[in-house]
């Protein structure tokens, strides 16, 4: 850490201030209650309240390289005690030096004024003492608080990418031979799917860069993902969406909705022979964007577990981006299964 | 061989099945006798049509290519086919079965074929290498349900229904909030299989769902038996290491 003195220059004005108003008290009340000759007067507020804090500000490397947490006190209190006697040493030096030429007659006054000088600057030295080890404490605390933020931002940044869903590799390697088979059967609607799969592959690979979206780019996304899907599983599949065209402007976490999607294929479609509606509608009022996605499923055949870890990691992502809790709501109707989505908006929508 | 496989194809996408089948189209000794969209189907096929071999899709609706094998009276020569599921491969390799990793091949599936066709050659069969599959399963976590057949009809038990589970020499009675249910598996692989926390081996004999019971009583010194929450109260005795069972889960 630098000197606080040369590394602030706001707090080496209030230093040089602080020790200005003194002085100037110092020879206003010496030489009008006291009557002390001004030339004795500047002399004495020079070698007090210039000279000091000059060499004083050297304190700062004393306290610097002794830190309190890792010095035992004992040795503190030598080291202090020497390099204090070397200071007022320096000092009283330098003023007798200064007082010499002034001072032809009155030796003694010299000679009478040295011991609570001396004493003065030991206690000038504790003060100052105090001083740096407070500035010392302030400094490293606010460092502290700095670095902590750093690493809540970090470790923020880190989570997000962590809750980021993945491309669930058995959507990518069922996609891939439900292409497999229609090269053999349709090259057409393979070269098709080849391409939807790819665009929807690179949008959710851009989410690692850009974290809000438009909430029609979501939407578009969602109906490429449902197309693959719906080659898969044909018209098993049934999605209907209700969405109010004025939302479409609204913000949205990148990639927040196709979990949504995947769960309610994994659960609803995946389970049944039956057609499976997964109907989504959307609306909009005030600050709020909510969407809801409601799929029927087959209570006979599976237990649904309320939260599995996809849905649990949407839940924390909306958590983490707009620090308030509950912004997903999942209901289970025992046949079919709502998950509502509450997305603040910054701006109001119109 | 003179006589040609009898092949069977339990797959629920569409889009699947045309492809085995365009694979399979020219292939003179593979005769496909049928097609399955899914569990149900398919294990009324297999008992029904005998086929020699079977490509078996793992994830399926209904009930998976694994809890298929527990209900199949007639075990053919099975080739699964899978596109992504650890817990399946993990199993698979244990076990040395075949297996096609989607999308495949027509060499890795004809590959495949050939190894079946040897092993019909030397009489060999697979019986064991399935059972030992069906009780590998599940891999993850705890199991959600219990698939059982009775007669001619599968019934799907979701953990929850199971009130207690009596152990019959090589089978066991799954007594459940509709009826009960014999099926072919070990006390053992019920109480590794389903959550701890919910179900406590009581005795040598029962498994009981923790929220079934409705009280125990001592009737000796050192002798307990649980009574059920069913209109019958029904008692069950609990040995000494089934009440440490259940101080433990409930916390007395």
């Amino acid at each position: 850490m630098k000197h606080p003195l040369t590394n602030n220059y706001r707090l080496l004005g209030y230093y040089a201030l602080f020790w200005f108003v003194i002085g100037v008290i110092n020879i206003v009340l010496q030489v009008i209650w006291y009557n002390v000759p001004l030339i004795y007067s500047l002399l004495d507020t020079g070698t007090n309240y210039v000279l000091y804090p000059l060499l004083g500000s050297s304190i700062w490397y004393s306290i610097r390289y002794n830190s309190l947490e890792e010095v035992t006190i004992g040795r503190l209190i030598i080291f202090h005690f020497i390099a204090a006697s070397i200071l007022c040493g320096i000092w009283v030096s330098i003023s007798y030096a200064i007082f010499q030429p002034f001072i032809t007659k009155e030796k003694h006054f010299l000679k009478d004024g040295l011991p609570p000088k001396i004493l003065g600057g030991y206690v000038m030295y504790a003060i100052y003492l105090v001083f740096f080890y407070a500035v010392n404490y302030y400094e490293s605390l606010k460092e502290k608080i700095k670095k902590e933020g750093e690493y809540k931002s970090l470790i923020r940044e880190a989570e997000l990418q962590a809750l980021k869903s993945q491309i669930n590799p058995h959507f990518l390697f069922n996609s891939l031979n439900s292409i497999s088979s229609l090269t053999v059967s349709n090259p057409e609607k393979a070269q098709e799917m080849v391409i939807n799969l790819s665009t929807f592959m690179r949008y959710s690979l851009m989410h690692n860069e850009k974290e809000m979206v438009s909430f029609s780019r979501e939407l578009e996304n969602i109906k490429l993902y449902l197309s693959i899907e719906k080659v898969r599983f044909g018209k098993k599949l049934n999605a209907e969406f209700e969405i109010d065209s004025h939302c479409l402007e609204a913000e949205i976490p990148n990639m927040i909705l196709q979990p949504l999607f995947e769960n309610a294929i994994k659960y609803g479609v995946y389970e049944t022979t039956e057609q499976v509606t997964i109907k989504s509608t959307c609306e909009c009022d005030g600050n709020v964007l909510k969407i809801t996605i409601v799929n029927d499923y087959d209570a006979s055949t599976i237990k649904r577990r309320g939260e599995g870890i996809g849905l649990r990691n949407i839940r924390k992502r909306m958590e983490i981006i707009y620090n308030q809790p509950d912004l997903m709501k999942i209901t289970d109707h025992k046949t079919s299964f709502e998950v509502q989505l509450i997305i603040p908006q910054k701006q109001a929508l119109s | 061989m003179s006589e040609k496989l009898q092949t069977l194809i339990i797959e629920d996408e569409e889009l699947a099945r045309n492809l085995l089948r365009s694979y399979l189209k020219d292939q003179p000794d593979i005769e496909i006798i049928g097609e399955c969209e899914n569990g149900f189907d398919g294990v009324k096929a297999i008992n029904d049509l005998k086929p020699d071999m079977v490509f078996l899709d793992i994830q399926m609706p209904k009930i998976t290519g694994f809890e298929m094998l527990e209900l199949i009276d007639h075990k053919p020569h099975i080739i699964f086919t899978t596109a992504y599921d650890q817990f399946a491969l993990k199993a698979f390799e244990l076990n040395a079965v075949d297996y096609l990793l989607k999308p495949f091949s027509k060499d890795r599936m004809l590959a495949a074929i050939e190894k079946v066709k040897h092993h019909i050659q030397n009489h060999e069969t697979n019986d064991e290498k399935l059972e030992e599959l069906t009780n590998l399963r599940p891999g993850e976590g705890f199991i959600d349900r219990v698939v059982v057949k009775d007669r001619h009809k599968i019934h799907i038990i979701t953990v929850d229904k199971i009130r207690y589970i009596e152990s019959l020499d090589d089978y066991v009675m799954i007594y459940t909030t509709d009826g009960r249910h014999m099926k072919q598996k070990t006390m053992k692989y019920f109480e590794t299989n389903l959550d701890p926390k919910n179900f406590i081996r009581i005795h040598r004999s029962y498994i009981v769902q923790v929220d079934n019971i409705a009280e125990i009583q001592q009737y000796e010194k050192e002798a307990y038996i649980v009574i059920l929450k069913d209109s019958a109260k029904t008692k069950l005795k609990i040995s000494k290491s089934g009440y440490k069972n259940i101080k433990e889960v409930l916390h007395f």
